[in-house]
């Protein structure tokens, strides 16, 4: 090994050792910590003076009482529930819109493929704040959807959408949709046609070639497109907040107003150190996916 | 030919090129090259022949510098190249890819070695078109590589490999990717070129005919181990194994028992039937042969020729049209196949046997090449 | 297989429908004359006037493209080392957390990134500013570019690299000669992915962000808090606008370099 290489690895390595895995342990420390009218407002503090000592002591001080906190106050577990609920939801009903337009895509006439993915990644591309403000417009009690409404004379009165759970799960499922789409495309794209012509030919109708070659053969994009909208949707803030009311619980919602507005260090750690906990699995099945994935191609 | 006289693996006193002692290569549990010996001498067009799997690619890439032997040293003029990077030995490679750099022209292509060469700036120019030349592509100097066609590429993966003068080239696989005319065309181009440069190549194939037409020796290896290192002549008619001779060409492997008579051998082969002649190559003992011979050397006819001792009686089972001869399927009674080959002087309609015709089938005694033990391959 | 039937014509209009009419609102909306945005005044472009004498957004907006240009430069670097090292890097010690590291920040919720970063720049006394927000940028866009460029590097043929080698190149050589030119277009896509992903960052700038050094997005999220504005949709339709002509224009010139090449292939294969 000589010392090129070892520069090569060691630069990329210690960048993210230092800026992503430390502070990990540093969140970690922190929800073991009590608040304190101090700066930073955490107890204990590293004294690195003391050396090993300090650090015996730190350790000594450290305790599990946010976590015991987090458990006795019903809005933390009912945040880390409704958001897996929301998530849940939303992932559902991406994968409902997503996955006809990803068919329709790749069905479409060949030379239309590269617009329709134009199509796609353009708001992939555009600001997702921009996206979220969007709707505000839209949602609105004077929004274009219940003008509309009125005028068609559905309804007598606007209909209450913007700061519920509603527009919740149509921000999320506005914002992430190309994240459904674009991995069942991939792989409906790479489907064989003459495998449907060879199930009709044995005897299948259109429909059942669909379930029973399509379906199956473009599960992994399925499964990779839900967790791409799931995993993300889950420690969501943005779109609570702008479209959410204030009933709208979702953790990342709560980790971000404990820390800037109640400024409460420890516990808004601890909630991020469960939320990372909640997530490990569904990050652990993802990959394992996408490994699968990379494995047939090759 | 010239063949006859260029043997230096012949000549005791002739240094060899390149050596390889006892060269094993691992890559974890899996052996790829186990314990090969070998010397390759210069000017010499050396085929490394053997199906996938069988370690050549390993011996060519180790050559190359791209891996290292886990044990054993490779010797070039004499000295141990191990610790010489890939881009310190004097040694090129013809990929089979081809590995052409999709964002040069050729010309650059071609000149990319020299300019990491100690070759003075000005002379690049005058080696590149003489590259060019050789290899008769000067037309697309300027194309980069995905704008000329496959076998045009193959030419310039080529001109760039022999561009530095290499002591040793080595070409993997390299017209793997041609269709069978272009590749049988330039099989003649390579034996040109490499005469013309008289530099030494070292060619790993799995197609056995391109090893015969091109090659000056030809190695035959399976599991990481060398089976013969002969001349193309000698590989197909004086097979030392079973494999090789399966291997190489069609073969009839016949199993019997032979018993020493002269410096023939008598080996009954099956009951009821007369015992087949043959001439060992190295006196051998007697007990358990295989008997093995080239369609092409047995003769097929309807009566039974009355100047061979080795004639068998068997009726026609399958007859395959090959154009230019017919290769013919002949059951014997104990139920054995023996293939036999015939050159089709006639037109088809008219030929001599059909299904189910009696047959014999004849052989001259030195026709086959007997090989002790069994003729599992 | 390829033919547009009614169910497949249906669910695209539909679906893109669905994807573009809340930002074409947006950007009709942004040249109303009203300030009212529900009701329609007639056409103006009075809003994007405002817009460009708005202090606190020009200001935002130079935080912006500083930190978006300084840390999608480190993070091309960082991310092209961090590609090679992953898929030509061999083995080494820490392989799998390298890796682990790579694409955890990818499904890593942005509200425990941007709290990680801030307690650790805190517990080291660096001073939120610029510098914070370059740094939690770089780090978590290099990932983005790492994944763009490896993928680029897994697909072609090694023995390119392997050739520029056996003609005498040292692996550096190599890297700069024939790796580089051949992975530069995923390079390039990994760069604007990663300006992209900080000039749009929101949450993890909101923890970083010093007093001082207010973004683009932390400066939107506010007034949007407060409601719909018009300064906003202009400000929307704006970027909608450079994404779309950037985008439209980086598709069509591959497109044009594919035919390019098709057309080449073509006459090369009659040619021969």
């Amino acid at each position: 090994m000589n010392w090129r290489r070892i520069a090569l690895i060691s630069v990329p390595f210690l960048w993210l050792l230092g800026l992503f895995l430390v502070p990990f342990f540093i969140v970690l420390k922190i929800s073991l910590s009590d608040i304190a009218l101090a700066i930073p407002p955490y107890t204990p503090t590293l004294e690195l003076s003391e050396g090993w000592s300090g650090l015996r002591d730190l350790v000594a001080q450290l305790d599990f009482e946010n976590f015991a906190f987090l458990a006795d106050d019903d809005l933390y577990w009912k945040s880390y529930l409704s958001s897996v609920q929301i998530a849940f939801v939303s992932t559902f009903m991406c994968l409902l819109i997503g996955f006809p337009i990803a068919y329709g895509m790749a069905n479409a006439p060949t030379e239309w493929q590269p617009t329709l993915m134009l199509l796609v990644i353009l708001p992939f591309w555009t600001s997702f704040l921009i996206r979220v403000y969007s709707l505000i417009g839209l949602l609105s009690q004077e929004g274009m959807i219940n003008q509309f409404l009125m005028w068609i004379g559905l309804i007598n009165e606007p209909l209450m959408i913007l700061n519920t759970n509603w527009a919740v799960y149509i921000g999320i499922v506005y914002t992430y949709c190309p994240f459904m789409i674009l991995p069942i495309y991939a792989t409906l794209i790479k489907l064989d046609g003459s495998l449907l012509e060879a199930a009709e030919d044995l005897g299948c109708s259109r429909t059942e070639a669909f379930w029973r070659i399509t379906i199956p053969l473009s599960k992994a994009g399925i499964i990779a497109g839900c967790f791409l909208v799931f995993i993300p949707a889950l420690g969501e803030f943005v779109i609570p907040s702008l479209l959410g009311g204030s009933g709208t619980l979702m953790i990342g919602k709560v980790l971000f107003e404990e820390f800037f507005a109640n400024r409460d260090w420890p516990v808004a750690s601890a909630v991020a150190v469960i939320l990372l906990l909640i997530l490990i699995i569904p990050i652990v099945m993802y990959q394992r996916n996408e490994q699968k994935m990379m494995e047939a191609d090759t | 030919m010239s063949q006859n006289e260029f043997a230096p693996w012949n000549d005791p006193a002739a240094k060899p090129l390149i050596q390889f002692k006892n060269v094993t290569k691992q890559f974890g549990d899996f052996t790829a090259v186990d314990d090969l010996s070998i010397d390759i001498y210069e000017k010499e067009f050396f085929a490394l022949l053997g199906p996938s799997g069988c370690g050549k690619t390993t011996m060519m890439r180790m050559l190359a510098g791209f891996e290292k032997p886990t044990s054993g040293t490779i010797l070039l003029d004499g000295k141990d190249i191990s610790p010489i990077p890939p881009n310190k030995r004097s040694v090129n490679m013809m990929f089979q890819s081809y590995a052409l750099f999709p964002h040069l022209t050729v010309y650059d292509n071609i000149a990319f070695g020299l300019k990491r060469s100690a070759m003075p700036r000005d002379e690049i120019d005058g080696r590149v078109k003489d590259m060019l030349r050789l290899v008769q592509i000067e037309k697309f100097a300027n194309r980069k590589p995905e704008q000329i066609s496959g076998g045009q590429r193959q030419r310039v993966a080529l001109a760039r490999a022999l561009a530095k003068a290499p002591k040793l080239l080595l070409l993997d696989e390299p017209l793997s990717a041609l269709d069978k005319k272009l590749r049988q065309d330039t099989q003649f181009e390579l034996m040109d070129i490499q005469e013309k440069t008289g530099t030494t190549f070292v060619i790993v194939t799995h197609d056995q005919e391109e090893a015969m037409t091109v090659a000056s020796r030809v190695a035959v290896m399976n599991f990481g181990k060398l089976v013969q290192v002969d001349t193309p002549t000698q590989i197909y008619e004086a097979p030392n194994s079973a494999y090789v001779a399966d291997f190489i060409g069609d073969v009839n492997i016949i199993e019997g028992n032979a018993t020493k008579d002269g410096d023939r051998v008598s080996i009954a082969w099956a009951e009821g039937q007369p015992d087949i002649i043959g001439t060992p190559s190295q006196p051998i003992g007697d007990g358990r042969v295989s008997f093995v011979i080239r369609p092409e050397k047995i003769a097929i006819s309807s009566d039974k020729p009355a100047d061979r001792r080795n004639a068998v009686q068997g009726k026609v089972l399958d007859i395959a049209y090959l154009g230019n001869m017919s290769t013919y399927h002949v059951e014997m009674p104990n139920g054995m196949v023996i293939k036999a080959q015939a050159a089709n002087q006639r037109r088809r309609d008219s030929l001599p046997f059909t299904w189910e015709d009696p047959v014999w089938l004849s052989w001259s005694d030195t026709a086959g090449v007997v090989l002790e033990g069994s003729g599992q391959v | 297989m390829r033919r547009l039937t009614w169910f497949n014509a249906t669910s695209l209009t539909l679906g893109f429908a669905f994807l573009y009419i809340p930002m074409i609102i947006v950007i009709i909306y942004s040249f109303n004359e009203s300030r009212l945005v529900t009701v329609w005044g007639g056409f103006s472009t009075k809003w994007y006037g405002e817009l460009f004498q708005n202090e606190a957004f020009l200001d935002a907006a130079l935080v912006t493209f500083q930190v978006g240009l300084i840390s999608s430069l480190i993070a091309t670097i960082l991310g092209t080392m961090g590609a090679y090292v992953l898929v030509r890097g061999g083995r080494f010690f820490g392989r799998t957390l390298f890796s682990g590291m790579i694409y955890a920040p990818l499904v890593m919720p942005e509200v425990i990134t941007g709290l990680s970063l801030l307690l650790l720049f805190i517990s080291i006394g660096l001073d939120r500013g610029m510098t914070t927000i370059v740094l939690a940028h770089a780090t978590f866009s290099m990932c983005y570019v790492s994944v763009v460029v490896s993928s680029r590097l897994v697909s072609f043929d090694r023995s390119v690299e392997e050739a520029a080698l056996d003609l005498g190149c040292t692996p550096f050589d190599a890297f700069r000669s024939v790796t580089l030119p051949i992975i530069a277009p995923a390079v390039i896509s990994g760069w604007l992915l990663a300006l992209t992903l900080s000039l749009d960052d929101l949450v993890i700038a909101s923890f970083v962000a010093g007093p001082s050094s207010t973004t683009l997005p932390i400066k939107v999220f506010s007034s949007v808090r407060l409601g719909v504005s018009p300064e906003i949709n202009a400000l929307s339709t704006i970027l909608i606008g450079i994404v779309t002509i950037g985008t439209v224009a980086a598709s069509l010139t591959t497109k044009r370099a594919a035919l390019r090449r098709k057309r080449e292939q073509q006459m090369a294969e009659q040619a021969s």
